[in-house]
């Protein structure tokens, strides 16, 4: 049954880490690697995000659906959401989700009495789970907290109320895209760019000046002592083939060439505040890691053989 | 002396005995038939604008009152009449009646016009202002219907006339049978009212027009003398036309005279016409003295700061109104620099040529004209906002969006009529690529995570109502507090203590919202107090919902209506979010339904992490030609990257307008993208880069009002019409898919004759019947005697036992009382 081994061991090398933003490479593995971790990331990290809404007084202009809509997709830190349960699992509150292992209260009460308009915002919701809180975006630096008011629900005139009981619970961005940790998560190919430095030279100044302003991202540039095209930011090529095209249109094919390393990407992950980038990133491991144990446990059985046949031996290796 | 008037058809009236002017008028109009058939030229075209004049509201009341006042006077009358003719005429008389009341209410309620005194008789002369949409709304109330039938089969009524460019719109019009009749009126036409004549009528005389009176025949048509024309009289006539419509125009630029009254030289017809009347469509231009605006720099300046409105410019002879025959004396240029010395007038704007609704498309000129077309009738059908008080509403039916925007890429038009701030779409981000195969045939695949987030969200509003009707015999209907315990306990769940629904509760389908009952006994009136009625004299008619469930109680009125009933209404309120067939619109005329609803992690993305909200089939492009919607992408995606917003005003790239697809481009390369709009695409599923760069970009959707929950529809078995006893028909009565006469050619040419008898008879209508072998008429079944009885041979001998369709059943039968007998010979019986 032992046959040669394809695993590979990819490399994770971060460059930038922010609460909200990462950016790392990852090395040695493939697409469809680089592309599970996208996946997982968008659609399968768990989050808490307001589910149920009972409104109690609604006097606003939006109407209950409107708000009910609104909550949900305020984002609520979820630190705790990998070890919560799934209301549909949880054996403590038979699945009605309204028990403390698998779901967490928020109470709103606002009413305006003044006549200005009153901003209902995040920051006006109570949770009854100190860990889990709307997300508060202010900046830490930022000395004047009275101008930061979190995320707004609804705007009350005088007399206007708004009085509710929000229960929030576990989920994963497949099935609302509420729960989705993630803002943006994307990830390109590393281009190598090889510039045919002996072609270049053959070139005048103000050509290649014009060809490197053909590029809409800045990517290569002129260094200024010795003249030379140089590339500045292999990672801003867009592979918009611009450049290429350009050197074609100038009758210099073959000036640069631009490969796609396809086994190293870069990776841009940006959280919506529900975790930390870097924990989402984690998570998102840990997630891909269960799915696969899920495989590797059926693959004992001895069903798999009945069902797969030659191909479920082939999967084993044999 | 009295200029003389004339009839409604516009021909000279005879003033007491005086003759001359009806002759001469005739002489005129022989002249000018004679002028025709020599020459084909000057043959009068009756599709020409300038001929043409829209009937106003006004002028249709004034006939309706002239009309009802004439009927009421006679009526009075002969009502004074009958009683002098009685003999005790002192008993006090009231004649008033209220003829002229009821008529202008019956006909402004039901938009029939017949008024048989003037031989007026049209249909839909007063509408329900549609308030589906703002657009809507403001599409209706430009529109102007034509007076003749729509099935006349000619074309040209329905062709583009040039001479409407200005005035009518060129695009808004409907598809169809009332294609290019029904047109609508363009951005800044005004049309004219009846002005009052006399006072310009002895202006023209001062301004040297010679007398009719005055004149013999042969003088009025020396070479040089130019008829004078006003509001189709003759009034006389003048040698120096050019002078005295120059004078005319002076005193109306000076604002001695209407601003509306016009002056044509006709030259060709040796004519001065000039017109007061009402109806006409004209339109402001700026006027030039030889080629040179009066408009100035300092004029815009103070317009800007707001110290001068647009009558400002009217009062100082800046602009002025011309209707279409005076445009035929005017050279205007289109541009302020396209003046030479000829030029009398320069247009304010070009795409002041389009209508409000045409106005909403960005870079119309670059889409295939007939797209156009298709998007002034779909921008209707948008949903968004209504009005600013569309909460406070009571409509019948309002569709509402959750989040509506406004478009990333404007018109000025757009900021002109506000749809900025009454939008009815949202802007998607949009990628022109195949995918799935589910976006064939113009289908649309959307990101679900975008509709999770809103993205085509919408309210519906409907209004039920239910009335407490009071009966003859003094009894009334009644609102019963629900009684918590009883069998319909469940359905009643949603009521409150008054046996009225309550604002905020969800529906389930059949749940009562409002407990009524009626009296058993409506008719025969009630010794002692009505209101106290026992419990057995009333039944329940509570009135139950029939919807799809989710929906809320938005608003409960009560009011009362016209018969001083108490009516409750209710508003029930439905948020939907975008599903499968859900139909969804560019502002190109480019519609089509949402195919599939694809999970985010599957789309495709960028790797700046743009991921599109909806994706669009490429092959809408070509046959359809909407260049204007790939601009209006690259001006979007140019406007979201540099944070302004892009416009895209018909005809707008000479006068700064419309942005140009070469500064968008530029915009685009300077925010990192390709110039071309296209992005690098790495497919959602694979993590591989797609093999073409993608056109994605910003591109403002409308959900128009067509949903598949409110269309879808199915059945098995169920209702039934009572004569045929066939399967009712239209989803509104539950009703059956029809098998038609092509899908039965199909079938039959297939030869799958037992498809089409169970389609045919099995599933619609069977009926056993007995038929006499004997007689070959239909007999009837004996309950008692368990035997098939033929009630013509008056045995049960000869009768066989058979299927048939009920409705052929009912032709035999319907045939036998028309005196004629069917007989059914059956083979093997």
């Amino acid at each position: 049954m032992e046959g040669a081994s394809y695993a590979r061991m990819p490399r994770v090398k971060i460059r930038e880490l922010k609460d909200d933003y990462a950016k790392f490479e990852l090395r040695d593995t493939d697409a469809s690697i680089a592309n599970a971790l996208r996946r997982v990331m968008i659609a399968e990290v768990p989050t808490i995000a307001i589910d149920l809404v009972e409104i109690e007084v609604n006097s606003s202009v939006l109407n209950d659906e409107f708000i009910a809509h609104r909550l949900g997709l305020i984002p609520l830190t979820s630190e705790r959401a990998m070890s919560m349960r799934f209301s549909r699992d949880c054996d403590a509150c038979d699945g009605d989700g309204q028990c403390e292992f698998c779901s967490v209260e928020f109470h709103l009460r606002v009413k305006c009495m003044t006549d200005q308009t009153l901003d209902v915002s995040s920051k006006d919701l109570y949770s009854s789970d100190h860990s889990v809180v709307p997300v508060d975006f202010s900046d830490p630096a930022a000395t004047d907290s009275s101008e930061n008011r979190g995320v707004i629900i609804v705007k009350l005139r005088r007399g206007q109320e708004l009085r509710l009981r929000a229960i929030a619970r576990k989920g994963i961005g497949k099935d609302h895209a509420k729960w989705s940790p993630a803002a943006t998560v994307t990830f390109m190919y590393e281009p190598e760019i090889h510039i045919n430095e002996d072609l270049m030279e053959t070139l005048t100044l103000e050509e290649k000046r014009e060809w490197v302003d053909s590029s809409p991202t800045r990517v290569f540039d002129i260094d200024p002592v010795t003249q030379q095209v140089m590339v500045v930011d292999s990672e801003a090529y867009s592979y918009d083939d611009e450049v290429i095209k350009k050197a074609e249109a100038m009758g210099k094919p073959g000036l640069v060439e631009i490969i796609a390393k396809q086994d190293s990407f870069i990776f841009t992950v940006e959280s919506t505040g529900a975790i930390k980038a870097s924990q989402l990133v984690l998570n998102a491991i840990e997630i891909l890691k269960q799915k696969l144990d899920a495989v590797r446990l059926s693959e004992d059985t001895v069903e798999a053989d009945d069902q797969f046949g030659e191909l479920g031996a082939h999967m084993r290796g044999g | 002396m009295d200029g003389g008037w004339k009839t409604d058809d516009g021909i000279q009236m005879v003033d007491g005995d005086n003759f001359r002017p009806k002759c001469i008028y005739v002489a005129v109009m022989m002249r000018r038939i004679m002028d025709a058939i020599l020459n084909k030229d000057a043959m009068d075209d009756k599709d020409y604008v300038g001929n043409k004049r829209l009937e106003l509201s006004g002028q249709l009341i004034s006939l309706l009152f002239e009309d009802l006042f004439k009927s009421m006077t006679t009526e009075v009358k002969n009502l004074t009449d009958k009683m002098l003719d009685k003999p005790d005429k002192a008993r006090n008389f009231d004649m008033s009646t209220n003829i002229i009341t009821l008529g202008l209410e019956r006909t402004l309620s039901t938009g029939n016009f017949e008024i048989k005194r003037f031989r007026m008789e049209r249909k839909g002369m007063t509408q329900v202002l549609q308030r589906l949409s703002f657009i809507g709304a403001m599409g209706h109330m430009t529109r102007v219907s034509p007076q003749f039938e729509k099935s006349r089969k000619v074309s040209g009524p329905r062709a583009l006339q040039p001479s409407q460019w200005g005035m009518l719109c060129p695009c808004d019009t409907p598809e169809g049978e009332a294609c290019g009749l029904v047109k609508n009126l363009a951005l800044m036409t005004h049309v004219t009212t009846d002005e009052e004549e006399g006072p310009l009528i002895s202006m023209c005389y001062l301004l040297g027009v010679e007398d009719l009176e005055l004149l013999s025949a042969e003088e009025l048509h020396t070479p040089d003398s130019f008829l004078v024309i006003f509001n189709g009289l003759i009034l006389g006539k003048h040698r120096k036309p050019l002078r005295f419509a120059a004078a005319i125009r002076k005193l109306r630029r000076d604002g001695k005279i209407g601003e509306f009254v016009s002056v044509y030289v006709n030259e060709k017809q040796h004519c001065v016409y000039l017109a007061s009347d009402g109806g006409r469509v004209c339109r402001p231009l700026v006027i030039a003295d030889k080629g040179i605006s009066r408009i100035k720099q300092h004029h815009m300046k103070e317009l800007v700061d707001g110290v001068r409105t647009f009558d400002d410019f009217l009062r100082d002879g800046l602009l002025e109104y011309l209707d279409v025959n005076e445009e035929n004396n005017a050279l205007i240029a289109l541009y302020e620099g396209d003046a030479t010395s000829e030029t009398t007038h320069i247009e304010i704007e070009p795409f002041t040529i389009l209508g409000v609704i045409a106005g909403l498309i960005p870079y119309p000129h670059h889409n295939q004209s007939p797209r156009n077309t298709y998007q002034c009738a779909m921008g209707k059908q948008a949903m968004g906002n209504i009005a600013y008080n569309q909460l406070r509403r009571m409509d019948s039916l309002l569709y509402l969006l959750v989040y509506p925007q406004r478009p990333l890429l404007t018109t000025k038009t757009i900021e002109l009529v506000g749809y900025d701030k009454l939008g009815a779409g949202q802007n998607a981000t949009v990628a022109v690529m195949s995918y799935s195969g589910y976006d064939i045939e113009d289908a649309i695949v959307m990101n679900k995570a975008s509709l999770d987030r809103g993205f085509g969200r919408c309210i519906v509003m409907k209004k039920y109502s239910a009335v407490i009707q009071k009966h003859s015999n003094d009894t009334s209907d009644r609102i019963l507090r629900p009684n918590r315990t009883a069998d319909t306990a469940g359905r009643m769940q949603i009521l409150d203590d008054d046996g009225i629904a309550a604002p905020g509760e969800i529906l389930k389908p059949f749940d009562i919202y409002v407990n009524k009952q009626s009296p058993i006994d409506t008719r025969t009136p009630k010794s002692g107090s009505a209101a106290n009625l026992p419990d057995s004299a009333y039944r329940s008619n509570a009135q139950s919902f029939k919807g799809h469930g989710g929906e809320v109680i938005d608003r409960v009125v009560l009011c009362s209506d016209k018969d001083k009933n108490m009516c409750i209404k209710f508003l029930i309120r439905h948020t939907r979010r975008p599903e499968l067939g859900d139909k969804f619109s560019s502002r190109h005329g480019q519609k089509g339904v949402c195919g599939t609803i694809v999970q985010q992690e599957d789309f495709p993305f960028s790797e700046k992490g743009i991921c599109p909200d909806l994706i669009m089939n490429p092959h809408g492009f070509p046959s359809r030609m909407t260049v204007g919607k790939m601009i209006e992408l690259l001006g979007g995606k140019a406007g979201v990257s540099c944070g302004r917003f892009h416009y895209g005003s018909a005809f707008g790239e000479r006068s700064g307008h419309a942005d140009k697809v070469e500064a968008i481009s530029e915009t685009l390369v300077s925010k990192g993208f390709n110039y071309s709009g296209k992005d690098f695409i790495y497919s959602g599923i694979t993590g591989c880069p797609l093999q073409a760069y993608i056109f994605m970009g910003p591109i403002y959707y409308q959900k128009l009002k067509h949903m598949v929950l409110d269309k879808m529809h199915a059945r098995g078995s169920g209702p039934r019409v009572m004569l045929t006893r066939q399967p009712t028909e239209g989803r509104a009565r539950n009703g059956g898919l029809r098998v038609g006469e092509m899908e039965r050619d199909c079938l039959i040419a297939y030869g799958a004759s037992m498809l089409i008898y169970e389609r045919l008879m099995l599933s619609s209508d069977p009926f056993e019947v007995q038929v006499c072998t004997a007689c070959g008429l239909l007999g009837y079944y004996n309950h008692k005697l368990k035997t098939g009885i033929c009630s013509s041979c008056k045995n049960g001998d000869n009768i066989s036992t058979m299927k048939l369709p009920y409705a052929c059943k009912l032709m035999i039968q319907e045939l036998q009382s028309m005196n004629i007998v069917p007989r059914l010979k059956l083979a093997d019986a």
